[in-house]
């Protein structure tokens, strides 16, 4: 029953969104409103037909209906609730399944909000948003049903006797509950983690959202209205796919370095770096949609990176869900790679060809020139510039070396790690030289020694934070330099603050708190935009310390015995074996950590151990000063090893993160909140 | 002081011819800083990915950074604790297969196929490194016949792939 509805839904879904683009596109030509219309509403029925299809499989996990292969595949009867419900989108088909209906709540959302206002763009943006959706729900249908079921072929031979089929195949029967229960496969050891209840969602929310402003920009180009209409519709909404991407990065990130077991937050996957990739086309242009407001500049470069941020994002579902990259963090191989490279194809293409014919027609001109090379608008090209340039260095070292080198000479040539940080160190100490920089910039241009002024106070305060870390005891050039860098731009946005609330309370005699409140209000972007500055720099600060400062060593301890690591002790205290609810065997070590002598902390490593293969979860003590991190390697009750990272600083990594949240939040949230 | 360089020129002419050449050589110096970055960073950092085959059978490769991929051999593995050093053996695979699962499967149950020592110091025992994982592994083939890996990526396909029909299920209900 549950998987009839969900077929049913996901079928009416794919009929909506079809009728939707035939509707609109009738309209776009004949100029009738009604057509309009009755394409919108077939494009807002996708959402309620996909919740509806979405809560028929979500009712199947949580109620074990294992017939569904989907069921079968991603659970079993130990698995806890919380896991039945995040196994949605825990392998390839409940996922994509998810993903659409994401789309279509955005899609819904931009419908909704931006129907009266941007109207003209409507004909041609619903088909767009809708083809991208309809192409996802035929990926569902035809390739990766989610409501497939097992069936036995009563007259086929043993071998072919077990099928999985969304449609009862003649002479067949369903297989026997008990069967059913004994052979289902569970979750994957590695997705039951708090962080993969939230990661994935916030990484699909991000990607989905950039469909939005790449329907936007098409639809502009399509219908000629080349305006600032379009920016102005989209900017807010590429804002919320950027919040809920760098969310998604930032819980992976924290996902890898809780259950990856290596002390680290990043490792230059490529699928992890296919997710960055979108990122940093959006950052880039996040800043450049500015001086096209501001100035009516860089019409051509702004249409161009929408379209690149689209693509990078199939490319990136393309590269993780087709399975053709290995990564710990891709599905399994799967028959949607073609179709999706060739989606990914024709959408570029499409979107390149509509640009290529409005500029030839000379629509996208810029209103202005670039005045001089020390103007706000020249730096926030440069910023552009890095941030293209890491988007460069990155599919080069990910897959464009791989795949030229398996064209041109037969082998497949790879970088490690160490490649990717040669390549994106210099770009990134460029990138928080700008975040200083550019904010004191004026439009126009302005004089060396004026821009020099303004930035005195930050380069002197600079200057006694780095005296105070060689005082402190930083010894090494490298790491004094790197936080110089990232605090110089970390003390610009403060300033900038600190200018702004002064400014009211001298006008306007608020007191400090009700200035700080108000400066957001008036101006969310600017002071939005600060605030993510300073996440970036605390992040930055947390990178840094943790990269370059990072301990690791292992010792074998007997019952009873301590090891001192810098300022830290850790004793050996007990040894546990036990059975969780779910089945899984536990290993747990029961640790003391002593800093200068004294208790602060109690820590239990485990090694949880699955049927599939053993799962190494670390203990750690966390400070802001830095995270005691103990993974249990192999032990009983008399002696046991383990392996102790201190990572300085990493915690500012997270808390950097939801700096960098808040302040998005801030800069997205409509107007008019104060 | 440099304040004069940026005042005004006086010819308006003049001055949009000097603003292009600045914006020019900025772009220029630009460009060629980061085909510099890319050029040197990946002549320094590229490795060939190659067969297991491939790094016994040309002497060529010997003492060279290499990535090298293969099947583990589950009963090879030994974990030294006390000086965090593994030592396992990998099969070789196919450069090119359908299925990896399957390809990692059938180099394991092939007695002839060319298998290689591994060495990796000073690390924890990853929880992936089990019979059937595809090693991923950057390091070198020294003089003592050992494959000396410097980093260590590993995949269990087995876990990931996506299951076949399960014939357990086959069981026609006895009601039928």
């Amino acid at each position: 029953m549950l998987a009839e509805l969900g077929l049913a839904a996901l079928t009416l879904a794919l009929a909506g969104a079809l009728y939707a683009i035939v509707a609109c596109l009738y309209s776009a030509r004949t100029g009738e409103g009604r057509w309009l219309q009755s394409g919108r509403n077939a494009a807002l029925l996708t959402c309620p037909a996909l919740l509806l299809a979405t809560a028929a499989l979500v009712v199947a996990l949580l109620t074990e209906q294992y017939q569904l292969s989907y069921v079968y595949e991603v659970t079993d009867p130990g698995t806890p609730p919380l896991y039945r419900f995040t196994a949605l989108w825990g392998a390839q088909r409940g996922s994509l399944l998810f993903w659409s209906l994401l789309m279509s709540c955005f899609i819904c959302g931009a419908i909704g909000l931006n129907w009266r206002s941007e109207r003209r763009l409507m004909p041609f943006c619903i088909p767009i948003m809708m083809a991208s959706l309809a192409f996802f729900l035929c990926l569902s249908l035809f390739i990766e049903n989610p409501f497939e079921r097992w069936w036995i072929l009563v007259d086929a031979p043993v071998e072919q006797q077990v099928v999985s089929s969304a449609l009862i195949p003649p002479r067949a029967v369903p297989p026997t509950e008990a069967n059913l229960q004994a052979g289902a496969e569970g979750m994957n050891p590695l997705l039951r983690h708090f962080g993969m209840v939230i990661h994935p969602p916030m990484l699909y929310l991000g990607f989905v959202g950039f469909t939005i402003p790449f329907a936007f920009a098409l639809a502009a180009l399509a219908s000629g209205d080349l305006s600032n209409s379009w920016i102005r519709a989209t900017r807010r909404w590429t804002l919320v796919a950027w919040l809920f991407l760098s969310l998604g990065l930032i819980l992976g990130g924290r996902w890898a370095y809780d259950v990856l077991g290596w002390g680290g937050y990043w490792g230059w996957d490529p699928v992890e770096n296919a997710a960055f990739l979108p990122w940093l086309v959006g950052t880039a242009f996040i800043h450049s949609v500015m001086i096209q407001e501001k100035r009516g500049m860089l019409k051509l470069w702004n249409m161009l990176l929408v379209i690149a941020a689209f693509s990078a994002v199939m490319f990136g579902t393309f590269a993780t869900r087709s399975g053709v990259i290995d990564s710990v963090h891709s599905f399994a191989r799967s028959e949607v790679g073609f179709p999706m490279l060739a989606f990914w194809a024709a959408m570029t293409l499409l979107a390149l060809a509509l640009l290529a014919w409005r500029w030839r027609g000379g629509a996208l001109r810029d209103e202005r020139q670039f005045a001089s090379l020390l103007s706000r608008e020249s730096l926030f090209v440069l910023n552009n510039v890095i941030f293209i340039a890491l988007f460069v260095a990155i599919f080069w070292g990910s897959f464009g070396l791989p795949i030229t080198s398996e064209l041109f000479l037969g082998k497949e040539v790879t970088i490690g790690a160490q490649t990717f940080e040669f390549y994106v160190v210099p770009l990134f100490v460029a990138m928080y030289i700008l975040m200083g920089v550019a904010p004191l910039a004026a439009w126009g241009g302005m004089t060396v020694a004026r821009l020099g002024g303004m930035l005195r106070i930050p380069l002197l305060l600079t200057g006694l934070g780095v005296l105070g870390l060689a005082i402190s005891g930083t010894d090494l050039l490298v790491a004094a330099l790197g936080y110089g860098v990232v605090m110089f731009a970390a003390i610009v946005a403060l300033c900038e603050i600190i200018r702004g609330v002064a400014a009211r309370r001298r006008t306007l005699g608020e007191d400090p708190l009700r200035a700080f409140v108000a400066l957001f209000g008036r101006n969310q972007r600017r002071y939005g935009g600060y605030m993510v500055h300073l996440g970036v720099t605390v992040i930055g600060i947390g990178v840094i310390g943790s990269t370059l400062f990072q301990t690791e060593v292992q010792h074998t301890l007997d019952r009873g015995e301590t090891v001192a690591i810098q300022d830290y002790a850790l004793q050996y205290e007990d040894f546990v074996r036990a059975q969780a609810v779910d089945g899984r065997l536990m290993h747990i070590a029961s640790l003391v950590v002593l800093r200068h002598g004294d208790e602060v902390a109690r820590i239990r490593p485990r090694i949880d151990e699955y049927p599939q293969l053993p799962m190494s979860i670390a203990g750690a003590h966390s400070t802001l000063e830095n995270d005691f991190y103990v993974l249990l390697i192999r032990g009983d009750r008399q002696r046991a090893t383990f392996r102790i990272y201190i990572n300085p600083l990493v915690n500012l990594v997270w808390w950097g993160g939801l700096l960098l949240i808040l302040g998005t939040a801030i800069a997205a949230y409509p107007k008019g909140w104060r | 002081m440099s304040q004069a360089g940026w005042e005004k020129p006086k010819h308006p002419l003049k001055r949009k011819r000097s603003q292009r050449v600045q914006f020019i050589t900025a772009g220029v110096v630009i460009l060629v800083s980061l085909l510099y970055l890319l050029v040197s960073g990946t002549l320094q950092g590229a490795r060939y990915f190659i067969t297991v085959a491939e790094v016994l059978d040309d002497p060529a490769h010997r003492g060279r950074t290499l990535r090298v991929s293969g099947a583990v051999d589950g009963e090879s593995i030994d974990y030294d604790s006390e000086n965090a050093v593994i030592r396992f053996e990998i099969v070789h695979i196919p450069g090119q297969y359908d299925d990896l699962a399957q390809a990692l499967h059938d180099a394991l149950a092939d007695d002839n196929a060319p298998r290689m020592k591994i060495i990796v110091e000073d690390a924890a025992i990853p929880d992936l490194l089990q019979h059937e994982a595809q090693a991923i592994l950057t390091g070198a083939l020294e003089r003592d016949g050992i494959f000396h890996a410097t980093e260590l990526l590993l995949k269990c396909p087995s876990r990931f792939e996506e299951s076949s029909p399960p014939e357990a299920l086959g069981q026609i209900p006895e009601h039928n």
